[in-house]
């Protein structure tokens, strides 16, 4: 047994060894059950498990390499000062005269100033793109990268001690760029939108089409399970569509670069996106700490403007509603005869308080009483209404109506009733 | 031929090589390894850790060391991305374990075949990784394999800087 050991040692040590691997990969990854905005079509999603060996393991690895990632970033200005001030000039001053130093120190300094410029005018596109977008944001620097062409991961200065946490959208001012993965007391990782295992849900801009954005094996960022569409073009502009609880809606995701067919399953296509912000070359992001609306001061006079004008026209409204009740009132209403009353409605004030009785309607078909002496005005009656000019020339029957218009009743037409105050 | 089997003792020593070297390497080539590419963007064609695994391994000529350096080396690697623990180490525990059996064999302190150890390896990392991202994993994984050969070429370059400087760390009998 021991000879055994001994001889397959290196073999047993190894087998040891991956095995313990194989062993930490079953535990860490498994099948993530379907998720809330999962379709049966979606591609099956392996998660951390975040356990808390995963996690000690993954805040060793970070705590090694981010102290000297910092420190390298913090230095690297320093560094290149030291270099052009010090070393390289002195270089120069063995070869050049000494107004050519001059030149060049004058050089290096517009260098360093160009730099700070650029600087300046990248921080003041943040400080534009946070006063449009009214988020809660926080400023962070990249430190570093996770050094893997597999892993399209950076690090960031921050990290919980600032108020970050998982899944808090990352963006620049031309546009989204990730989101937060694990967070450590000050640095912070963020997964970014070129990665295969990302994922952000976005819409076409023209054409409203909506798809998942993650990265292809060349790194780039990709709209993928989308139908064949020949509206789908070159140029087109991609935002986010809100949907994924992590990214605002209508951020900039990029334009379209291309569009190739998916070569497993040829009625799909896959748009291959060029993303708005330089996932190459980051250096200041924003994490996106909370999507209530946080305004500027001018922003919040705009609102406390906007909400005066809307509480004047409110009251103007009302005005407008009060004088046309009283002109209401004032005025007689057209009340149908043959409507039934309305039950339950409410009784009518007078001008003492007391309820005042509704006017009895008009009867439909009202005849007159038959006269108990009648003349020559009475309705029906003969004799001399043939000395009544009617001026139509009309017998005295044509001539009653005339005599007695309001008694002549007009059944669907609408009579005027109600008080005439 | 001659040239490739160890015919003499000094081929066949064991390089030892101070503690602080064994820290202070493997350290700085995880640190270089994340922070390079913040420099040079996506030229950063280079896999630093696994240099460093292949060359102790080479070195010290023990299957064992080289399989623990490299699980160990891998597994920082794997901290720092977002997958997860144990992609890089199983490659790089592979790879140690195969440079440390082929370093008995061979002459390693050739430059070519330094170079050419260094491409092998680094290509049979890659095609690791891709057997555990979609075999064990399952996951719907894509790789640029002209990616992949520019890296293993890389590896191959800088190993040829990397290495000289390294062996002037060993201990001298």
């Amino acid at each position: 047994m021991e000879s055994f050991l001994s001889r397959y040692r290196n073999l047993i040590v190894l087998l040891a060894a991956l095995l313990l691997q194989v062993i930490g990969l079953a535990v860490q990854v498994r099948k993530a059950g379907p998720t809330v905005a999962g379709s049966p079509g979606e591609p099956v999603v392996h998660q951390s498990k975040d356990g808390r060996g995963v996690l000690l393991i993954r805040l060793w690895a970070a705590g090694m390499v981010t102290p000297f990632e910092r420190f390298f970033h913090g230095s690297s200005e320093g560094l290149n000062g030291l270099w052009n001030d010090y070393v390289d000039l002195r270089h120069i001053r063995d070869q050049n005269k000494e107004l050519q130093q001059t030149i060049d120190r004058l050089r290096l300094e517009q260098a360093e100033l160009h730099e700070d410029a650029l600087q300046g005018q990248r921080l003041q596109e943040l400080v534009k793109f946070r006063e449009n977008y009214a988020y809660q944001t926080v400023a962070a620097q990249v430190i570093g990268t996770s050094g893997s062409s597999q892993s399209h991961v950076l690090y960031l200065d921050k990290g919980s001690a600032d108020g970050l946490k998982p899944d808090m959208a990352v963006i620049t001012g031309d546009g989204i760029a990730g989101k937060v993965r694990d967070v450590f007391l000050h640095s912070a990782q963020v997964l970014l939108i070129n990665d295969q295992t990302s994922g952000a849900g976005v819409v076409l801009q023209t054409t409203r089409i909506r798809g998942i954005l993650r990265g292809n094996a060349a790194g780039q960022p990709q709209v993928i399970n989308i139908l064949a569409d020949q509206r789908i073009q070159p140029g087109e502009n991609v935002l986010t569509a809100g949907g994924d609880q992590i990214f605002p809606r209508g951020l900039p995701v990029g334009v379209v670069e291309k569009v190739v067919r998916d070569a497993e399953r040829g009625s799909f296509i896959n748009v291959i996106v060029k993303p708005a912000a330089n996932l190459q070359h980051l250096d200041e992001v924003l994490v996106i700490t909370s999507l209530d609306a946080h305004l500027s001061a001018k922003q919040q006079a705009d609102l406390a403007t906007s909400e005066d004008l809307k509480g004047a026209e409110a009251a103007a409204d009302a005005e407008r509603k009060k004088a046309a009740a009283e002109m209401e009132e004032r005025l007689p209403g057209l009340r149908d005869p043959n409507a039934p009353a309305a039950a339950g409605a409410p009784a009518q004030l007078g001008p003492d308080g007391k309820p005042v009785a509704a006017t009895p309607p008009v009867p439909a078909t009202p005849k007159p009483l038959p006269a108990l002496h009648p003349d020559r005005f009475s309705p029906g009656g003969s004799g001399n209404s043939a000395n009544v000019d009617s001026g139509a020339g009309g017998d005295a029957s044509d001539a009653a109506p005339a005599a007695q218009p309001k008694s002549k009743p007009a059944p669907k037409t609408p009579q005027f009733s109600g008080r005439v105050q | 031929m001659q040239t490739l089997i160890p015919g003499y003792r000094r081929d066949l020593e064991i390089r030892r090589y101070p503690f602080y070297v064994y820290v202070l390497v493997p350290l700085a080539a995880l640190v270089l390894q994340a922070w390079l590419p913040r420099v040079v963007g996506r030229f950063a064609y280079m896999d630093l850790p696994l240099l460093v695994t292949i060359y102790f391994a080479l070195n010290r000529r023990s299957p064992i060391h080289g399989t623990l350096l490299g699980a160990v080396l891998g597994m920082a690697q794997d901290g720092l991305t977002q997958g997860a623990i144990g992609i890089h180490g199983i490659a790089n525990t592979v790879v140690g374990f195969l440079a440390a059996s082929i370093g008995i064999r061979i002459v390693v302190e050739n430059n070519i075949i330094r170079m050419v150890l260094n491409f092998a390896f680094t290509l049979l990392s890659s095609a690791l990784i891709l057997f555990i991202m979609r075999g064990l994993l399952g996951m719907d994984w894509q790789s640029n394999w002209v990616d992949e050969l520019i890296r293993a070429g890389g590896n191959g370059v800088i190993g040829l800087v990397l290495f000289p400087v390294l062996d002037r760390t060993q201990m001298r009998d």
